[in-house]
């Protein structure tokens, strides 16, 4: 009824009433989702930081203030800054051929061919297999003694010898990246496809029609518009990168040595499994510089696009 | 030359003319499936492999001298019985769907009205908003499973499947809330306002008129809220040490390695019999995924 008088033309007070009616019923339809987020994401958060600047552990509720010693204490300890290191050395490497092999696939899979839906739903099974399932396949597949990967790469030539693959600590990185890669190409390529399948075609005819060879085409058409989409799907996956701790947890465990431990799995470590609450929160914070930018620029991007 | 050649001639045209674009189809396709043959074996290979070993018996399994990608006894059941028999995989099901379920009851509680109003109400700071909450999907539990540590075991549903069900939402309902925002952004505001004016209110409009032509909305959040929690290793192996509380792919990946040893079989039995379900649901709707992730702008 309310809002026949609306058009019909009414008091102001009498709009106003109804606007703040609307947005009363607004904020109460957020209430649920902000508060839960609030309580188990942003009051954690915090909490964190505070747990990071005291001596809490799993055995102790009363926490003294410590000040940056948990920080100092995790920047002198080399097993962080090796977790440090692998943790960026894990996501370039990873992320680089990810979009390398990503873009390549996303090329043949737009094509217009036959049996495509089916191919497609193939070559996305790394993707969408649940990734603790992934890890426990690729365990098997480097397993020290049945390697399918030996067994495999040794007839065709590709491998010499019987290498252990999680044993050694430079087999071992690359072979964790290596089940990173495998899980997340399917997803860059996904997400570049659905992105040139938005590219209007006048726009690549009309490149045509002006004598733009394949390659200028691709050049100065193609890849401007491609790569703000390639950027949005890595961005994505080094925020899962970046927080995935199952691949590395069920492969090597950071062994050996250490070589491929990761800030999560030594977040989990000291934080967890020796109690050292403090200090695993100052571990697991040491993600959030790598993380904010990666965040930022993953925000802005998308903003922007839903801006065009 | 007789009109009859002409018109033959150009006929002949023609007819090189469909070949030659028949062959360069040809060409074109073989080439496209030539480059994708190693993708679909690097994407195949490890889940037939474990197809494989689901299947093998033990004896099979570890017999160095015969060709390991395919049976040499008889396909066998047996990783399956053991596991329904000798394991908690029951239960780790039952848990797998009763987390699921719970999950989805209390994502869908908060995302959907959630997503409601940031898509239609006009609330001022709502895109900001909408931004805030999509910032929890970005916040990986790698920073949030210390502090909520502390919150789980204050609650009491530490070591239970109940700590997932608290936890879990923290990830579901940014990602639901955002795809909940851009699906209710498709449904034409007539529908809403007609039933305003026929003097519903606007919860009765939205219950009444909304949500019903939502269901296929609801059902995508639903599957992700699933497939999302599927996804979690990290708060199962911090938050539930009881065997028979664990969800499958905690169970699966802790309770099947004794020490050293590891029981391929029923791992990969295990492993599957979830898996490919799961992989097939996700595939089904890996656009939606997609879309929703990146915005309304990539369609």
């Amino acid at each position: 009824m309310a809002n026949v008088e609306l058009v019909t033309g009414v008091p102001v007070a009498r709009r106003e009433s109804i606007h703040r009616q609307r947005l009363r019923f607004g904020y109460s339809l957020l209430a649920p989702a902000v508060i839960f987020m609030a309580v188990l994401v942003g009051a954690p958060f915090f909490f964190s930081l505070y747990l990071s600047v005291s001596d809490a552990s799993v055995g102790n509720p009363v926490a003294r203030f410590v000040g940056l010693q948990n920080f100092e204490a995790v920047f002198r300890d080399s097993s962080f800054r090796q977790a440090l290191r692998n943790t960026v050395v894990f996501t370039v490497i990873a992320g680089i051929f990810k979009a390398l092999l990503g873009t390549l696939m996303a090329f043949l899979l737009v094509q217009e061919i036959r049996g495509k839906k089916l191919i497609r739903s193939l070559v996305v099974l790394p993707w969408t297999l649940p990734v603790t399932i992934t890890a426990l396949a690729w365990r098997w597949m480097f397993d020290s003694q049945f390697s399918a990967v030996n067994w495999v790469g040794t007839r065709i030539h590709l491998i010499h010898g019987w290498p252990n693959w999680l044993g050694e600590p430079g087999l071992a990185m690359a072979s964790v990246i290596a089940v990173n890669v495998w899980r997340g190409f399917p997803f860059a390529a996904i997400v570049l496809m659905a992105g040139m399948s938005a590219i209007p075609l006048e726009i690549i005819d009309s490149a045509k029609v002006d004598g733009a060879n394949f390659f200028l085409r691709y050049y100065y058409v193609i890849v401007p518009i491609i790569a703000p989409i390639l950027l949005v799907g890595l961005l994505f996956d080094t925020v899962f990168t970046l927080s995935d701790i199952s691949i590395v947890y069920l492969l090597t465990t950071g062994g050996p040595e250490g070589s491929t431990e990761i800030l999560p799995t030594r977040a989990l470590e000291v934080g967890i499994q020796a109690g050292a609450l403090g200090r695993g929160a100052a571990i697991s914070l040491a993600l959030f510089p790598i993380l904010l930018p990666v965040v930022y620029l993953l925000l802005r991007t998308l903003k922007r696009r839903e801006a065009l | 030359v007789t009109g009859v050649d002409v018109l033959s001639d150009r006929a002949a045209m023609a007819a090189a003319g469909v070949r030659r674009v028949q062959t360069r189809e040809l060409r074109r396709h073989l080439l496209v499936y030539l480059g994708l043959i190693p993708f679909i074996l690097i994407a195949v290979f490890p889940v037939y492999w474990m197809a494989i070993t689901a299947f093998k018996s033990d004896n099979d399994l570890v017999n160095p001298a015969v060709f390991p990608f395919w049976f040499h006894q008889s396909p066998t059941l047996e990783h399956f019985t053991f596991l329904f028999q000798h394991t908690y995989y029951g239960s780790w099901l039952y848990n797998t769907m009763a987390i699921a379920f719970w999950v989805s009851v209390i994502t869908l509680a908060a995302a959907v009205p959630a997503g409601y109003a940031l898509a239609r109400l006009g609330l001022p700071g709502a895109e900001n908003m909408g931004i805030g909450i999509f910032l929890g999907y970005l916040i990986p539990p790698v920073l949030l499973f210390i502090p909520l540590s502390r919150v789980v075991s204050m609650s009491h549903l530490i070591e239970t499947k109940w700590a997932l069900v608290l936890v879990y939402p923290t990830f579901t309902i940014p990602y639901c809330t955002w795809l909940m925002s851009g699906f209710f952004k498709t449904v034409p505001p007539e529908i809403e306002e007609a039933a305003l004016v026929d003097g519903c209110g606007r919860l009765a409009a939205l219950i009444r008129v909304v949500l019903p032509v939502s269901i296929a909305g609801i059902l995508t959040a639903v599957i992700f809220a699933f497939t999302l929690t599927m996804q979690d290793f990290l708060y199962a192996l911090v938050y539930v040490s009881i065997s028979d509380q664990k969800p499958v792919p905690l169970g699966v990946a802790t309770d099947l390695i004794r020490g050293d040893v590891y029981f391929w079989g029923s791992l990969m039995a295990g492993a599957l019999f979830v898996g490919i379900p799961v992989a097939i649901l996700y595939s089904f709707f890996l656009d939606q995924f997609i879309a929703g992730i990146t915005g309304a702008a990539v369609k």
